[in-house]
């Protein structure tokens, strides 16, 4: 039980990504938060890749993990700008106020 | 020993304030639990031997990724008293849910089998330990995957006009811009002209506008004089 | 040899740096030379990629054969189309600023990463630099209330599917050793029996695939962003991306995962029979043009992935016919969309094409060529893509897919139909004159659409060897 080993990586690992989608799907309140649920789902994925990297010792998933990090980061700067657009024409973030588009 | 120690606490520490970033009912409050997060991602990255990974995700993410969300949290005038609680209402149906995901997911991999010929498949084997984490990572990106690095340089490139084009304001209509070409050139400001010597205002064109009429002394009113000419005191 | 072989996407990228220097620089708008030289940047691309060599690249992440050479070029020629529908929007929209044709650029090349990538971080690459151009093109209204929600739920909605699969490509890696897709098939191949995990990362992946393509069950968020994104924006959305998610599809189904096609057939076929409904059921109702078009592509979807779910090679090439006539077709209807303006105002609702049969008798003739074409009528192009894949469900034995597909045909012709009805039996005023770059793409879709049972063989030639590079 105290060696640590793969099994230990992906229970955190499906924890956070339990919490990511829960925090994307339950959140009534706010767009923001939204948007760090999304980085704790692309954490969760790169804990996995770490894991599997390790257990099978190959740098790919290193590599993998690097390029998720970078575009994370993009996505983090797009996905803000939306909301700052957002809030200027709306005045608010609340998740509940997305609906407008209705069919 | 000390390592299982140190992923346990480590692990607590990233699940719990996991939870806090999902929960919080103040923005502000997730941001900083989401920096205590990728912290703590980070140390389990070095357990797992990907130095060079929990090095960026210190300077990217907490550096950078997680100021971006404060600033952005700070910038926008959110009315924070106004947040509903809607996180309670679909809570418990939201932890069943999750629960069952997450033994799913348990299930998955408390089973968890490799691929038989998986070590021969590899295409990057780790190298010893003569070579650190950071030069191998280096020897990769540069070599192999460049074609893959520079797709990502520009997806960043992407994100940044993207940024620019959505929220950049160009003339803000309380800003003044500076322009010194213009300032320094005095161009339209400054008219040469060679008049003819001795030649009076009215022969060059120039006519000289009347001066305005001087203000006449204010009439003062006969009783205002008596009241204050007056020997009243 | 390396990057002789992507010089394609090398030329596209330089385009791509070249311009963004001349937007920047300049004093003055540039707007409409961008648009014009990203458009020659487009067509000089998919001349390169005619003349590409075939083989790998990059330690086997780059591969190119007759299945990415069809792909791309129907990719380039969509976002070639939908520049050209878009720049006379813009300019009377006030959206012409020179990044709108740098970010289509942009997605370009990432699709075509995409339809080239044969490793999951490439293909995850290629996904994200064509998602994050599509983010900002669809807030790219920023003024509008509507445009920004369409963002936002694009946006969230998008990442999830992304983090979906990243989360299903780290469960692949971690099974196979590698994320290379030959390897991946040769670990499949040489493991006895169905690991549990595997089966896991590839669902996840192929529900995130799904996601970009809008199939049923994550459709749900085609007709909001269609609806509130600019229209020729919505126009590149139905078109060219799609044609480069089935791309992903297709070689992610049929490479690597080629032996487990009991496991992903079932998913697909759930998928299609999913889509072919709710494209047919839910258009009926709608009043908004756009929507209408969100839940006729959806269906559009559903008839495509029945090729892909019949799992035979018959049915992959019913697949790409499908997907070359779709994006031709639906950039011609859309260019009608995108022309209807009244009074220098953009109209949305179907009764707004009401009296275009008398006002504009060629729009209203080539908006019923690809109504009829969208309904399966014969002999327009639109007959020919349905034919091949149910020809295809029929021979492999899926009677099923076969009924559901005519049934759901004959349904959504009724939506078309009333398409038509509107522009010639209701009475209403004239729209505003359409412009020339418009004229030009109707017409040219319009005889594609009329004329392809004349000239069906280089399509069937091309798409059959596109099938025999992936397959064989």
């Amino acid at each position: 039980m105290l060696t640590i080993g793969l099994g230990h990586y992906l229970t955190v690992s499906a924890i956070l990504f339990v919490l990511g989608v829960l925090g994307i799907f339950l959140n009534r309140k706010n767009v923001i938060v939204i948007l760090m649920s999304i980085e704790l789902l692309l954490l969760s994925v790169n804990l996995n890749m770490v894991a599997f990297s390790a257990a099978l010792q190959d740098l790919t998933g290193q590599v993998f993990a690097l390029f998720i990090l970078t575009v994370a980061a993009a996505e983090a700067a797009i996905g803000l700008a939306i909301v700052v657009i957002y809030f200027r024409n709306r005045g608010s973030i609340e998740v509940e106020d997305i609906s407008t588009l209705k069919g | 020993m000390i390592a299982a120690l140190a992923f346990y606490v480590f692990a607590a520490i990233l699940i719990a304030s996991a939870v806090m970033v999902v929960t919080s009912r103040n923005p502000v409050h997730s941001v900083l639990f989401l920096i205590l997060a990728f912290f703590n991602a980070a140390a389990l990255f070095l357990i797992a031997g990907a130095e060079f990974l929990a090095m960026i995700l210190v300077i990217v993410y907490v550096g950078a990724v997680a100021v971006l969300f404060l600033f952005i949290v700070m910038m926008l005038d959110i009315d924070f008293s106004r947040m509903r609680e809607g996180l309670q209402r679909y809570a418990p149906i939201g932890a069943v849910i999750g629960g069952i995901l997450f033994l799913e997911l348990l299930f998955v991999f408390g089973s968890w089998q490799f691929a038989p010929d998986a070590a021969t498949l590899r295409l990057n084997a780790t190298p010893g330990p003569e070579v650190t984490n950071t030069e191998a990572l280096g020897q990769l990106i540069y070599t192999d995957y460049i074609y893959l690095f520079q797709v990502a340089g520009l997806i960043l490139l992407v994100a940044m006009i993207g940024a620019i084009v959505l929220t950049l304001r160009d003339k803000p209509a309380n800003s003044k811009r500076q322009d010194i070409g213009v300032q320094v050139a005095r161009a339209e400001a400054v008219k040469l002209a060679n008049p003819p010597s001795r030649a009076g205002l009215g022969q060059l064109g120039i006519i000289r506008r009347p001066l305005p009429e001087a203000p006449k002394p204010k009439a003062v009113g006969h009783d205002h004089h008596d009241h204050h000419g007056g020997g009243h005191h | 040899m390396n990057w002789t072989l992507v010089l394609p996407e090398l030329v596209l990228a330089l385009a791509g740096l070249a311009a963004l220097v001349a937007g920047v620089l300049p004093k003055r708008d540039t707007s409409f030379a961008i648009n014009m030289g990203v458009f020659g940047a487009m067509l000089l691309a998919a001349v390169l990629v005619m003349a590409q060599p075939e083989g790998t690249a990059f330690a086997g992440q780059y591969v190119s054969d007759a299945f990415t050479r069809f792909m791309k070029l129907l990719v380039l020629a969509g976002a070639a189309l939908g520049l050209l529908v878009a720049m006379d929007w813009n300019v009377k929209e006030g959206l012409a600023k020179f990044e709108f044709p740098l970010l289509l650029l942009f997605s370009s090349l990432g699709m075509m990463v995409m339809v080239s990538a044969n490793d999951l971080i490439a293909l995850y690459l290629g996904l994200e630099l064509l998602s994050l151009s599509l983010y900002v093109i669809a807030a790219f209204n920023r003024d509008s209330e509507r445009s920004a929600e369409a963002g936002l739920k694009y946006f969230i909605l998008g990442s999830l599917a992304s983090g979906l699969l990243l989360y299903g490509a780290s469960l692949i890696y971690g099974f196979a050793g590698s994320t290379n897709f030959d390897r991946i098939a040769d670990a499949v191949s040489a493991t006895e029996g169905v690991p549990f995990g595997l089966v896991v990362g590839l669902v996840f992946v192929l529900a995130a695939l799904a996601f970009k393509v809008s199939a049923v069950p994550f459709h749900m968020w085609t007709p909001d962003v269609y609806e509130g994104a600019p229209t020729p924006v919505t126009a590149f959305f139905a078109s060219a991306p799609k044609v480069a998610a089935i791309a992903l599809l297709t070689r992610v189904a049929a490479g690597p995962f080629g032996e487990l096609v009991e496991q992903w057939q079932q998913v697909l076929i759930l998928a299609s029979l999913g889509s072919m409904i709710l494209g047919a059921l839910a258009a009926i109702g709608q009043k908004n043009i756009k929507r209408l078009m969100a839940y006729s592509s959806i269906g559009h979807i559903g008839y495509a992935l029945m090729g892909l779910a019949v799992g035979s090679d018959l049915g992959i090439r019913g697949l790409l016919l499908y997907m070359a006539i779709y994006l031709f077709t639906n950039v011609g209807a859309f260019a009608v969309l995108v022309a209807m303006r009244r009074n220098g105002r953009a109209l949305e609702g179907i009764d707004d094409l009401a009296g275009l049969g008398r006002t504009d008798p060629a729009m209203a003739l080539a908006m019923t060529v690809f109504m009829l074409s969208m309904a399966g009528i014969p002999p327009l192009a639109g007959f020919f893509g349905k034919l091949y894949v149910f020809l295809a469900a029929v021979y492999g034995g899926y009677w099923t897919l076969a009924v559901v597909g005519v049934l759901t045909s004959a349904v959504s012709a009724y939506y078309y139909l009333r398409v038509i009805k509107v522009m010639y039996f209701d009475a209403g005023e004239a729209l505003d004159a359409r412009p020339t770059s418009l004229s030009v793409v109707l017409a040219g879709t319009g005889l594609f659409t009329v004329f392809f049972f004349a000239f069906p063989a280089p399509f069937l030639a091309a798409a059959q060897a596109a099938v025999a590079a992936l397959v064989g």
